[in-house]
């Protein structure tokens, strides 16, 4: 089964019924492999009315592959490193627990689920989940700092070039 | 009349059944139909012992006799959808064996209409079953049911009507399922039974319609496949892509049901002991597979795979000494797979089947314990792929227990020795298994891939699959790790090819370093007898440390260590950085590069470099010595990712300039910081450009000269007598970024740095281009990339 096939029966899917907060689209309609994905941040969530991209590359082994999923907007979030180049720690996607029946959807809906609830548990950012945990308010407001410094209007979507090469080279050992 | 009367009913029979049959070509009122006898809801059936069963069962009888056992309903009630269920209460009613249900064997009706029927005469009716399971009084009583019903409607037309009634009758199996609930049938016909019901329960599954998860395309059930142990449904085709590229791959770990969760929910439900890790079984056996189906080629490679990576995970493993065999020694332990069954995994018992009954299995890992004799069964392997008999220690054939056997001193070709060297500068071997693992990118959570141990990249300690990131934060109890905050540390990963080198877990952590020297031990076997009293110095310095021997056996000058150990007091006296000594704070060597320095402590007053020398250490723990390293020197402050305070030294300055240029093979690209590390620019060795072939000693001696002139750039200690100028220094993009973070700190005048004129000249310089991203010039054969992101 070719990965194009799925991905876009999967672009079809989210397209006719978009997932909430979430919109898709291709930087380029000759690669189906490659999506920008704006996500607004749930009203419920301190990163509201923030708008975030998040570029979603797919392997060309997918599904048998998971998706790599970056933050191309900067995001102040124990889960997400602080970086113009976000990435994600979703147990959802690391290579032991990916599952080809685990749909885009899902995925999408687990990063918009961590951004009402954010994880200190299981932090990337260690200092941030800190915070999080320990000074909710400076936290909220450093959060929302960083929401009207680099959340606000068009979504940007750099051209990362890391998320090409990222899938590449496990074979020595995996890390999350 | 007659005659159209029949044929009308034969007609209208053939259009309500169009399966019916006429069995004999000369009589075509003569019609055969098959009933399935599919129960509305499964039943139980249940086959009394071969023992008890003696003539044919009456089922009425039967279950008088038996009391239909409370028992055997015992056995139902707590009877599930599996098969092969045991009665528990095995003692009083030994063997039930019951099985649920959903289709008999159907049962063929023969009805034949007479040239009088139907005014006259009844049809004919006769009732079988392949096989027999149906009792014969119940057939005789659907027989006479025929005529009965010919009677009861006024002699007419009874065709439907009878087999409408059979029909009915099979709902409940005839009435034959008693009042425990179940159905009990004579245990000769037990496999035909049970095959009837697969075949018939895989004939509706092929007639279902089903969304494969993979594809997210409906499939018809014959195009799909049912999980086994979980049930899931996918389709063929994706299962076959998806499991024949796990294979192909050798990601044993991948083939298990492609459902999310499914694997890991089982496996958590079969462990709620926690304590009892029994093995749950979530991967697919090899006979699965074969019906999904998956070609035998690739199946016989799951096998074999599962098979050596098993053998690969226990370090007691010995292989054969034939160069063109290497298979594996006979274990206990580990079966070798016959055909394309996986032999039951033994290993559960580990620990309770204890280490002495695991004759042909010499522990080799309890080599560096002296051996007080030579027991036959400890020290005869035999292959299990050529039947080789030899010598587990000296690897030479068998000698017989009582010849005493020495340590081979075979050389290593310069390519294997290449290749340990490598793997100990770059990898960090699993806890468990001690497969060595090199991190190509990521934080330090590592997964080992051969026995999905989760470890610490850092430091090779175990973590909690639950929880892996605790290590790197503070454990509820306050405790830290030293490897708190240093989850993303060698984020782009360990090796030449990323621009510095890393020890992984090895250096200066004895459990893993000990670990590792077993393997290399596969090469280099080292014999410690008792007796051998010439050895023993040598032990007492490298106890466990093959490669030091290896070293030596290839002409590693004696005066080389010497030279190590002269170095503590060397490095004392070689001018240090202005400044520096304020700034020296005590050193944990608890990585290889990595120096921790607790940043907000107060300086205390002397400077105090620790040196590790191969003497001081004894135990595996001193690897670092006769290999050039030094854990020594100081750091400033450097902010890592998130605020560590955690900084990767410099290189070993030192041993570098006792022998600069070819032949030194002084380890590169890793080492303790080095002693004027006040200003080392953190990941030194850069060597991005010329890394290459990570195995290439030249390179490794490449990025010590690069390293080392980084450094000394820094520095501009002028106490270098490297000649090697033209090397500009490779910085790791990441690296770069320390070194600007710690050169501002130095502008800043924070800290207690003083750094004399040229240094302050060289920086601002430095500084200056790379804030103009020119900083090229300095470094011609790799960009820093990260400057302008960095501030």
């Amino acid at each position: 089964m070719s990965s194009s096939k799925r991905i876009t029966k999967e672009l079809t899917d989210c397209t006719t019924t978009p997932p909430p907060n979430i919109s898709i689209t291709l930087p380029s309609d000759s690669n189906i492999s490659l999506w920008h994905i704006t996500l607004s941040a749930p009203a419920e969530s301190v990163y509201y009315p923030g708008k975030f991209g998040i570029i979603v590359q797919f392997p060309l082994e997918y599904p048998f592959k998971p998706p790599q999923i970056t933050f191309a907007t900067r995001i102040y979030h124990p889960n997400i490193t602080n970086e113009t180049n976000g990435s994600i720690c979703l147990s959802l996607l690391k290579t032991d627990n990916w599952k080809p029946s685990t749909k885009i959807v899902t995925v999408l809906e687990a990063i918009r689920q961590l951004l009402v609830e954010p994880q200190p548990d299981d932090p990337l950012e260690t200092r941030i989940a800190e915070q999080y945990k320990n000074e909710r308010k400076e936290f909220e407001k450093e959060a929302r700092a960083y929401v009207s410094k680099y959340a606000k209007g068009q979504v940007k979507f750099n051209v990362v070039d890391g998320a090409g090469a990222a899938g590449e080279g496990q074979q020595a050992g995996r890390a999350s | 009349m007659a005659e159209t009367e029949r044929d009308t009913e034969l007609q209208t029979l053939e259009a309500i059944f169009p399966e019916i049959q006429t069995p004999k070509p000369d009589d075509p009122y003569t019609i055969a139909l098959e009933l399935p006898v599919a129960p509305s809801k499964p039943v139980i059936v249940y086959f009394p012992t071969a023992s008890n069963d003696g003539p044919p069962p009456d089922p009425t009888a039967g279950r008088a006799a038996n009391g239909v056992n409370p028992q055997a309903g015992l056995a139902i009630a707590t009877g599930r959808q599996g098969q092969g269920h045991q009665n528990p209460n095995q003692q009083e009613q030994p063997q039930v064996d019951s099985h649920e249900l959903a289709h008999l064997p159907s049962l063929r009706l023969e009805l034949s209409f007479g040239p009088r029927y139907p005014g006259e005469e009844p049809p004919k009716v006769a009732i079988s079953t392949n096989p027999p399971w149906l009792p014969a009084e119940t057939i005789k009583r659907l027989q006479d049911d025929g005529p009965r019903l010919w009677e009861d409607i006024g002699r007419d037309m009874v065709g439907f009507s009878y087999i409408d009634h059979v029909q009915q009758a099979a709902e409940d199996i005839f009435g034959l399922v008693g009042d425990g609930g179940a159905l009990e049938v004579d245990p000769r016909h037990k496999i035909a039974i049970l095959d009837y019901d697969i075949q018939a329960r895989r004939a509706t599954f092929e007639k279902e319609t089903f969304e494969c998860g993979v594809c997210l395309d409906p499939k018809k059930g014959a195009f799909c496949h049912k999980m086994m142990d979980c049930g899931h449904v996918f389709c063929v085709e994706c299962l076959q892509d998806f499991y024949n590229s796990a294979i192909k791959e050798g990601n044993l770990a991948a083939v298990k049901c492609p459902a999310p969760n499914c694997a890991k929910e089982r496996e958590k439900s079969r462990s709620p002991s926690g304590r009892k890790r029994k093995k749950p079984k979530v991967f697919i056996s090899p006979s699965e597979l074969l019906q999904i189906p998956i070609d035998e080629e690739t199946v016989r490679r799951y096998v074999t795979l599962k098979y050596k990576t098993e053998l690969e995970s226990d370090k007691n493993t010995i292989y054969c000494p034939r160069q063109w065999c290497n298979g594996a020694a006979r274990s206990k332990k580990h079966k070798r797979p016959t055909g394309l069954e996986l032999p039951e995994a033994s290993d559960d018992e580990e620990g309770s089947a204890s280490e002495d009954d695991d004759s042909e299995e010499t522990p080799e890992g309890e080599v560096g314990k002296s051996k007080p004799y030579n027991k036959t069964e400890d020290l005869l392997a035999i292959c299990d792929t050529c039947s080789f008999a030899f010598c587990s220690r000296c690897m030479q054939s068998w000698h017989g227990e009582f010849v005493g056997c020495r340590r081979a001193k075979e050389e290593l070709t310069a390519e294997e020795l290449a290749s340990i060297e490598y793997m100990k500068a770059h990898t960090t071997p699993c806890p468990t298994c001690a497969a060595p693992a090199q991190k190509t990118h990521g934080c330090n959570h590592m997964i080992c891939y051969r026995c999905q141990t989760h470890f610490c990249y850092l430091c090779s300690a175990w973590l909690d699959p639950g929880n892996p990131y605790q290590h790197f934060n503070t454990a509820p109890d306050g405790r830290v790790t030293t490897c708190f905050m240093r989850l993303w540390e060698l984020e782009l990963g360990d090796g030449a090819e990323v621009g510095y080198g890393f020890a992984g877990g090895r250096a200066g952590q004895p459990a893993p370093a000990v670990v590792f020297d077993e393997r290399v031990e596969q090469f280099i076997p080292e014999i410690e007898e008792a007796t051998d009293g010439e050895d023993e110095g040598d032990h007492n310095d490298h106890r466990g440390r093959p490669a030091a021997a290896a070293a030596e056996a290839r002409g590693q000058p004696q005066q080389q260590q010497q030279q190590q150990q002269q170095q503590p007091p060397q490095q004392q006296q070689q001018p240090l950085p202005a400044g520096a000594p304020a700034q020296e704070v005590g050193i944990a060597r608890e990585g290889p590069l990595v120096l921790r320095i607790a940043a907000n402590n107060p300086p205390p007053a002397p400077a105090v470099a620790v040196a590790v020398a191969p003497v001081n250490n004894p135990g595996g723990a001193n690897r670092g010595g006769p290999r050039g390293r030094q854990g020594a020197g100081a750091g400033v402050p450097a902010r890592g990712r998130g605020g560590a305070a955690v900084h990767r030294g410099g290189h070993q300055h030192q041993a570098q300039q006792q022998q600069p240029g070819a032949g030194r093979r002084g380890r590169g690209g890793r080492g303790g910081g080095g002693n004027a590390a006040a200003f080392g620019p953190g990941r030194g060795g850069g060597a991005r450009a010329a890394a290459a072939a990570g195995h290439n000693q030249n390179h490794r001696q490449n990025n010590n000269n690069q390293a080392q002139q980084q450094q000394r750039r820094n520095n501009n200690n002028n106490n270098n007598n490297n000649n090697n100028q033209n090397h500009a220094g490779g910085n790791g993009g990441a690296g770069a970024e320390h070194d600007m973070v710690e050169m501002l700190e130095m502008l800043d005048g924070n800290g207690n740095e003083e750094m004399d004129p040229r240094q302050e000249e060289w920086v601002r310089e430095f500084v200056r281009l790379a804030l103009n991203d020119e900083e090229d010039e300095f470094d011609e054969e790799d960009g820093i990339r990260d400057f302008g992101v960095a501030f």
